[in-house]
């Protein structure tokens, strides 16, 4: 279903193109070339494609992540992107202030705090959602814009500001940065190009274990089975004991712990301060996607990932090489996500139009979409 | 604090409140968009994309015909063509509504500027051209009351219209029959069907209505209050709409009172320079302002007991 | 009138498949106008089906229908209206935010000129419509503010007021009082004096007997008899729909009670409304005996079960468990302590549908050490191990235990609740409604199950709103009525008394107020 999906996207993405007179081909090859460093027909360097896909993997697995474990308690944490920022905040301005600390004290210390911003910044919205029953949906995307503008509040003309007029923060100190894959030393070349500009970092490995420990958390614990019960059915944990109001509060702390780990990982290993580029960042957005196309399983997860990471890198390609406006690849993710939660390709093998749900898959996946304010997590009067 | 004094200041002047009710329209339309379609039981947090595709072709529109109602007939449509997207795909395929409205405002997104490139190449839209914006109207006599008369009376016509549809909708849902009927449907979709009524038609109907008001809305921010396409210029309006619906206990004049204080929000923002806050701390009052009114709605706000379930007929 | 014309109703080789179960099978059904014709059947027999074909909300795949002779195709439940069939849903199909009269005029409202709801006019057209038949009803009410006998009115007089001349009632008396019961009888009997036509459709075979003309008897999907209702008795009924002999009692020795093991002292508790629920409920329970709880439901039972299981909180009053005071226990502490739990909403509650058997299996126990180290890991061996025991000993007839439960029968879903909660070997085992819509294999098992947990010692708490169950398993019974004991009897108290208690009239014998 999700191979279909992407496929399905593609499709109407060229119909898309074709109708408004762009070239499908070009379009779909600049992402190839871009994304895989297959292909490139203008003087793209593979390798360095490649790298740059990596270096938008890496937070797109610990943010889709932070949106999948929601999901399974029944939550949709649309907040990721905010909650990357708090990370990546906390991270500079910790990485700041305590610049001369060496690596060893350093690096963790940013990366924790990063985790420990990303948690507060979830932990809002999980608490109004467990106390007063406040949809998550609203109030997290309400808590990225307040991220957002707090961001730009902090480095133009802000407190982080590293020189008046140059809108990007001071950078952090060097303990606090994660080391690259690839020694950072300009007069050694790798694949053609002097090495320091492959920005691939470790914080891959961070990545990677952030899966892992999704996948043990939710499935080998007994938390996790609780987290899966309350999401399935709050009645039936209700009746096994669980409180759901603390389950669903300490779910949105551990989402938005992944969150900010991606966004300090993100500071610690590639831009080592806060840019201008962090107003327009779509990581978080993304990662509903990947989260969605990864059925909620981290080697789905990280799968999804993989694939968005070189739509990235492949939109900018598409966009030098081509012309064609990396939205496109918005579009794309649109796409991909209507086709999951609609199954249409489960429908037409039905038999359009009348999609019946009898693909098992999607209801465990998606919690069961209610109204914007749910009683569930405020039980009725009298009940624990 | 000389920033509160100004605050204080700024509230008593007619200024602030005139820009107070034309930021609270903006949100208006979309929020009794919300409303209907919610009442009907379609969980729709779309409408910030069915905002920015009307916003957009609104200006495209205008641009090309230089006639700003005919553009604004465009942008209604392209909303209502936006949600029939979304109706499709949570009725008739039964998706998950949260999901399929979120992919509604990222298609959005991405698709206007990615028009924006494929119809201007690399260069901005143009900016709509002063008479071809929607127009500001003094209604005569009416505008001449001190205070009031230049907060409610001289206003651009989108206002007015705003102003006609909010009792509009509330006269529909709450006295006529087909009110009746789309609450009912949203309620207890069964209890609707074996009573002869046709849930999906009424839905369908409730969810492009939504598309049609936020197009308006766009249309309203594009051609009426700028003059500009802005890629995401809606800023999280549709959003900030869903929380007055809510804070409105999903009624016309509820939502209307929450978009009200939002727009208050927005409008001393705007003056920002006048009070001496930094702009981007004023930015993020409209969000804080949400969550605040979320937070204080203490499992009071019950929304339409189907809302957000799909109709699956037969089953029990 | 012609013979054709003299069945109001007359359906012909219906046919109606749903993914895994034949729910219809070549079922031929009709009804003479003006009599109540009763349609009886296990829960899953088709009886629900084949009404909702003729009323039009399911297609079938194959067959016809003839109304007063005539053929017809129905689209929906506009069609079926429209040929005068009207339909009373077993669960309501009312809204309760709005009045009795919205509902009832709904798709059919009186309007004035400008579209605006009369609501004037749709008050006369209500109140003209009570009086003819008898039904006094208030236009204004909020539906949800009524009771749930005049909520059926309510319904019936929807139905009337579009014109039906054959009335389908599905289940009627479920959630009736016995006294409600009685006027709704009298409501049909009034109906049919006035020409229109009733098809009854129920499980409960005293009613059938009492209420209707001729029985037709539906077995997994087929119509195996047609009875004439003075003809018949309720072994026949029984045999027919079940395929074999019956038992209507279950064997059991007599109990051998030991110590008080748990004391419910004076509880008082609130409804989910906020309502009080409970007034003061106060009993004794032994080891090795079965007390059964008897009485109309909305009575406090469900409040009373959650209370002492921990999903509820109480607002006064003691529930001891041997020495210790268990009232402020949770859920976990409850089972932890020994009290074991089978829930009346086995699909809601008592099982998470979309986890497999071995998944269910664990639920409330999971951090359990015998299911987790430190609360922490699941040991996931353990756990598996244990599941295919509880399949084995209870015979849930699965492929696997990595089945998911919604992929069970219901008989067998209850089943792994049932053996969850047997196996952990509680000291208490509090089962509410542990059979009802469950098939009557299964039903036997847990019967049979139920009686050797309490002859190994355990003590049992049924509540069960078939009064029939109840008599059959407790060796002592307790009738609430209004969120109290009322009187504590003996199962060999005669029906009547035992009615009579359940409705809040008769004298205690013994026990608490």
């Amino acid at each position: 279903m999700p191979v279909g999906s992407v496929l399905f996207a593609f499709v109407i993405g060229a119909l898309i193109c074709v109708v408004t007179g762009a070239n499908p081909i070009a379009a779909y090859a600049g992402l190839v070339c871009g994304g895989l460093g297959i292909g490139c027909t203008q003087g793209e360097n593979p390798a360095l494609q490649i790298s740059n896909t990596i270096v938008f993997f890496i937070p797109l697995v610990t943010t889709g992540v932070a949106v999948a474990l929601p999901f399974r308690a029944g939550l949709f944490n649309i907040g990721a992107e905010g909650q990357l920022l708090a990370g990546s905040v906390a991270c500079c301005a910790i990485g700041i202030k305590f610049a001369d600390l060496p690596a060893p004290i350093l690096l963790p210390m940013v990366l924790v705090g990063g985790m420990a911003a990303g948690a507060i910044w979830a932990g809002i919205a999980g608490v109004l959602k467990a106390t007063v029953g406040a949809h998550e949906v609203v109030t997290t995307i309400m808590l990225n814009y307040v991220a957002q503008w707090l961001v730009r509040f902090l480095i133009v003309g802000g407190p982080l500001e590293l020189a008046p007029g140059t809108s990007k923060s001071h950078p952090i100190g060097a303990g606090a940065q994660l080391p690259t894959l690839l020694p950072a030393d300009n007069s050694v070349i790798i694949f053609g190009l002097p090495a320091s500009v492959f920005r691939v970092h470790s914080g891959l490995f961070i990545a990677v274990v952030a899966a892992a420990v999704f996948a043990f958390l939710l499935w080998r614990t007994a938390f996790g089975y609780e987290i899966r019960a309350v999401g399935q059915s709050q009645k039936a944990a209700r009746y096994a004991g669980v409180s759901v109001r603390r389950t669903i509060v300490l779910t949105m702390l551990i989402a938005g712990a992944f969150s900010g780990l991606a966004g300090a990982v993100q500071i610690a290993g590639v831009d080592h301060n806060l840019t201008d580029k962090f107003f327009n960042d779509t990581t978080g957005f993304d990662a509903i996607a990947v989260a969605l196309l990864g059925l909620g399983s981290a080697v789905g997860i990280v799968l999804a990932a993989l694939l968005f990471g070189a739509l990235h890198t492949g939109g900018a390609i598409m966009q030098s090489d081509a012309g064609i406006s990396s939205n496109l690849v918005l579009v794309l993710q649109a796409l991909i996500l209507f086709s999951i939660a609609a199954n249409f390709v489960g429908a037409i093998r039905r038999g359009l139009p009348f999609g019946r749900r009898a693909s098992p898959e999607l209801p465990t996946e998606l919690p069961p979409a209610a109204g914007l304010m749910t009683e569930a997590a405020v039980p009725p009067p009298g009940k624990t | 604090m000389s920033g509160v004094g100004d605050i204080v200041h700024l509230l008593f002047t007619a200024n602030l409140w005139q820009a107070t009710l034309a930021a609270a329209v903006l949100l208006l339309l979309p929020a009794l968009g919300g409303v209907i379609s919610e009442r009907s039981g379609v969980v729709n947090i779309a409408m910030e994309g069915m905002m920015l595709t009307g916003a957009f072709f609104a200006v495209v529109a205008d641009l090309a015909w230089h006639n700003p109602w005919l553009a604004t007939l465009v942008a209604i449509v392209a909303g209502g063509l936006m949600a029939t997207i979304h109706a499709v795909v949570s009725i008739q395929f039964r998706a998950d509504q949260i999901v399929s409205g979120i992919a509604i405002n990222i298609f959005a997104a991405g698709l206007t500027v990615f028009l924006v490139n494929r119809i201007y190449g690399l260069q901005d839209v143009g900016h709509v051209g002063p008479n071809e914006l929607l127009p500001y109207v003094d209604i005569p006599a009416l505008d001449q009351i001190p205070f009031f008369g230049q907060v409610v009376f001289d206003q651009n016509i989108v206002v007015y219209i705003a102003l006609i549809l909010l009792v509009a909708t509330h006269i529909v849902l709450f006295r006529t029959r087909l009110g009746l009927r789309i609450r009912a449907v949203g309620e207890h979709p069964q209890a609707a069907d074996t009573a002869g009524l046709n849930v999906y038609v009424i839905r369908y109907s409730a969810v492009i209505t939504s598309g049609l008001l936020s197009g308006l809305s766009g249309a309203f921010l594009a051609i009426g209050i700028s003059n500009t396409f802005v890629p995401n210029m809606t800023d999280g309006r549709g959003y900030i709409a869903l929380a007055a619906m809510i804070f409105g206990k999903w009624t016309p004049f509820g939502a209307f009172i929450a978009c009200l204080i939002f727009g208050l929000g927005q409008a001393v923002y705007d003056n920002n320079s006048i009070i001496h806050v930094s702009p981007y701390l004023l930015s993020m009052l409209p969000y804080l302002l949400t969550l605040i009114v979320l937070a204080g709605l203490v499992g009071r706000a019950t929304p339409p007991a189907a809302d957000g379930l799909p109709y699956v007929p037969g089953s029990e | 009138m012609t013979d054709a014309e003299r069945l109001a109703v007359d359906m012909r080789g219906i046919v109606k498949q749903f993914p895994g179960v034949l729910a219809n099978n070549h079922v031929d059904f009709s009804v003479r106008t003006g009599e109540i014709h009763a349609l009886v059947g296990e829960n899953g027999a088709g009886k629900s089906t084949l009404m909702n074909v003729l009323y039009g909300l399911i297609h079938p795949d194959a067959g016809e229908i003839l109304i007063h002779g005539k053929p017809t195709h129905l689209t929906g439940p506009r069609d079926a209206i429209a040929l005068g069939i009207g339909m009373v849903h077993q669960h309501f199909m009312l809204i309760p935010v709005f009045s009795v009269g919205e509902n009832i005029m709904l798709g059919r409202e009186p309007v004035d000129g400008m579209r605006l709801y009369n609501r004037a006019r749709a008050r006369k057209l209500i109140n003209d419509l009570t009086k003819k038949y008898g039904l006094a009803l208030d236009p204004d009410t909020r539906m949800a503010d009524l009771p749930v006998g005049l909520q059926q009115r309510a319904e019936i007089v929807k139905v009337l007021y579009r014109g039906a001349e054959i009335l389908i009632l599905d289940e009627p008396t479920g959630v009736l009082t016995p006294q409600e019961t009685k006027e709704l009888f009298v409501v049909l009997r009034d109906l049919v004096k006035g020409g229109k036509t009733i098809i009854f459709i129920s499980h409960k075979l005293k009613e059938v007997l009492e209420i209707s003309d001729r029985i037709t008897v539906m077995r997994r999907g087929k119509v195996v008899g047609h009875l004439t209702t003075r003809e018949t008795s309720e072994e026949e009924i029984a045999t027919m729909m079940v395929g074999r002999e019956v038992l209507l009692r279950v064997d059991k020795k007599p109990a051998r009670p030991g110590a008080v093991v748990m004391r419910v002292e004076n509880v008082t508790a609130s409804s989910d409304r906020g309502v009080p629920a409970l007034k003061g409920v106060s009993f004794e329970l032994r080891q090795g005996e079965i007390l059964g709880i008897a009485g109309v439901e909305g009575n406090g039972q469900s409040e009373l079960m959650e209370v002492l299981a921990g999903t509820r909180k109480t607002t006064g009053g003691h529930v001891l468990l041997g020495d210790r005071d268990i009232t402020t226990y949770d859920a976990r502490t409850e089972r932890d302590a020994g009290v074991a739990f089978i829930p009346e909403d086995r699909r809601g509650t008592g099982l998470v549908l979309s986890f497999s058997i071995a998944e269910n299996s664990i639920l409330g126990r999971e951090r359990s050490s015998r299911f987790s180290w430190n609360q922490l890991l699941l040991k996931l061996v353990a756990i598996r191990e244990w599941a295919r025991r509880l399949v084995k000993e209870f015979d849930v007839r699965t492929p696997s235990i990595d089945v998911a439960a919604r992929n069970l029968s219901g008989g067998n879903q209850q089943k792994v609740i049932v053996a969850r909660e047997m196996g952990s070997k509680p000291k208490v085992l509090l089962a509410a409604q542990p059979t009802r819509g469950v098939d009557i294999g299964a039903i036997e098992f847990i019967h049979r199950r139920i009686v050797q947990e309490r002859d190994e010692g355990t003590a049992v708490l049924l509540v069960s709103a078939e009064l029939d169950e109840v008599r059959s398993l407790s060796d002592r019974i307790a009738v609430m009525y209004e969120g109290r004991i009322v009187s504590i009897e003996s199962p060999d108290t005669p029906e009547e008394r035992l009615g009579l208690l359940m409705t809040g009239g008769g004298k205690a014998r013994e026990g608490a107020a």
